[in-house]
């Protein structure tokens, strides 16, 4: 009967392989969370499917996050082991400018579509992706519409009638 | 009603003008357009609780192209708009659009979305908005007889000389 890995025995196993490549390590509701370089991010998302202990075959999902000019974008990719029961996510940081990130569209077929949805909603070009094209957007559609500065139309015509989120309660402090 | 266009001479006679109204308005098979949780209400208002059969509302029409009443219910996105519209095109006239539920009004809580069309009335001409999110069944009921009066009201000759008009 296979066991779960503790998010510390996945740390341990992925330093072990890949040593300073991961960057950064931190545990999240009990999911294991790696950010790891750039250059290794394919390999470690190899690693970690092929590895018998940690045998991570289903790609949950893979997204972004903006996090504005100077930090750039940052690609996750959440794997689970449906054997063993437990969550890694990979995190790489990419820059602001033409972000590109190699794809694991070749390891995990299910990450193809959540790649070009990335890619649509973000810009981020994903090397090597066999079909980088638009997913769900319509076809004459232009701009990343998920990053912090694509300008939300309608509130450029007519600004926000109501209070911004979180607004009010800084202004009581 | 297909075979009536403008060149068909109709007298312009009160009892005519009635029996043809009161004909339509009572038969309207509806083309469902759900799209989103607004249509969970189109359903509840068709069947045995709010019942707008009763009104004359048909909810079996095969497609478009043996429909009377378009009803919107829910959200469209810039991406479907060209379905809604080759729906619509395809329903022969006379023929009737209610727009149903506040996304589908207006883009609702969708207002600054990127994606979300705001109001269905930029796609296709709209006869009868219904206001809510959702709106409940009776408020469809209300719409219908606001749909009803409407066609009541109607001279089939002017409506093809003048196009379509909306009212709210």
């Amino acid at each position: 009967m296979a066991t779960a890995l503790s998010p510390e025995d996945v740390e341990s196993r992925l330093r072990a392989r890949f040593g300073d490549d991961v960057l950064a390590f931190e545990e999240q509701h009990g999911h294991a969370v790696a950010t790891v370089s750039l250059a290794r991010y394919h390999d470690v998302c190899r690693f970690l499917r092929d590895d018998p202990d940690l045998d991570c075959g289903y790609c949950d999902f893979t997204s972004a996050v903006d996090f504005g000019p100077e930090r750039g974008f940052e690609v996750l990719t959440h794997l689970y082991s449906v054997a063993h029961r437990h969550n890694v996510r990979v995190k790489v940081q990419l820059p602001a400018e033409q972000p590109t990130c190699p794809t694991v569209s070749d390891l995990f077929p299910t990450s193809d579509w959540h790649e070009r949805e990335t890619m649509e909603m973000f810009g981020i070009r994903f090397e090597g992706h066999p079909q980088p094209v638009k997913l769900l957007l319509s076809e004459p559609f232009e701009g990343q519409p998920l990053r912090k500065d694509f300008p939300l139309m309608s509130r450029e015509a007519k600004p926000w009638p109501g209070l911004v989120e979180g607004e009010d309660l800084e202004d009581e402090e | 009603m297909g075979l009536i266009t403008e060149k068909t001479p109709l007298p312009k006679l009160q009892p005519v003008k009635f029996l043809l109204n009161w004909g339509r308005r009572y038969s309207l098979w509806v083309m469902n357009f759900g799209l989103a949780c607004c249509a969970i209400e189109l359903i509840a208002t068709s069947t045995s609780k709010h019942d707008f059969i009763r009104l004359g509302v048909i909810p079996v029409a095969h497609g478009p192209r043996q429909a009377d009443l378009l009803v919107v219910a829910g959200t469209l996105t810039d991406k479907m708009a060209p379905a809604l519209k080759r729906v619509y095109d395809q329903m022969p006239d006379p023929k009737y659009v209610i727009s149903f539920g506040s996304c589908s009004n207006c883009g609702g809580p969708y207002w600054d979305s990127y994606s979300v069309t705001k109001g269905v009335d930029q796609i296709v001409p709209v006869d009868v908005y219904v206001p809510g999110c959702p709106p409940r069944p009776e408020a469809l009921l209300h719409g219908i007889l606001k749909l009803q009066e409407k066609i009541k009201g109607e001279d089939i000759q002017e409506k093809w000389a003048s196009g379509h008009s909306a009212v709210s």
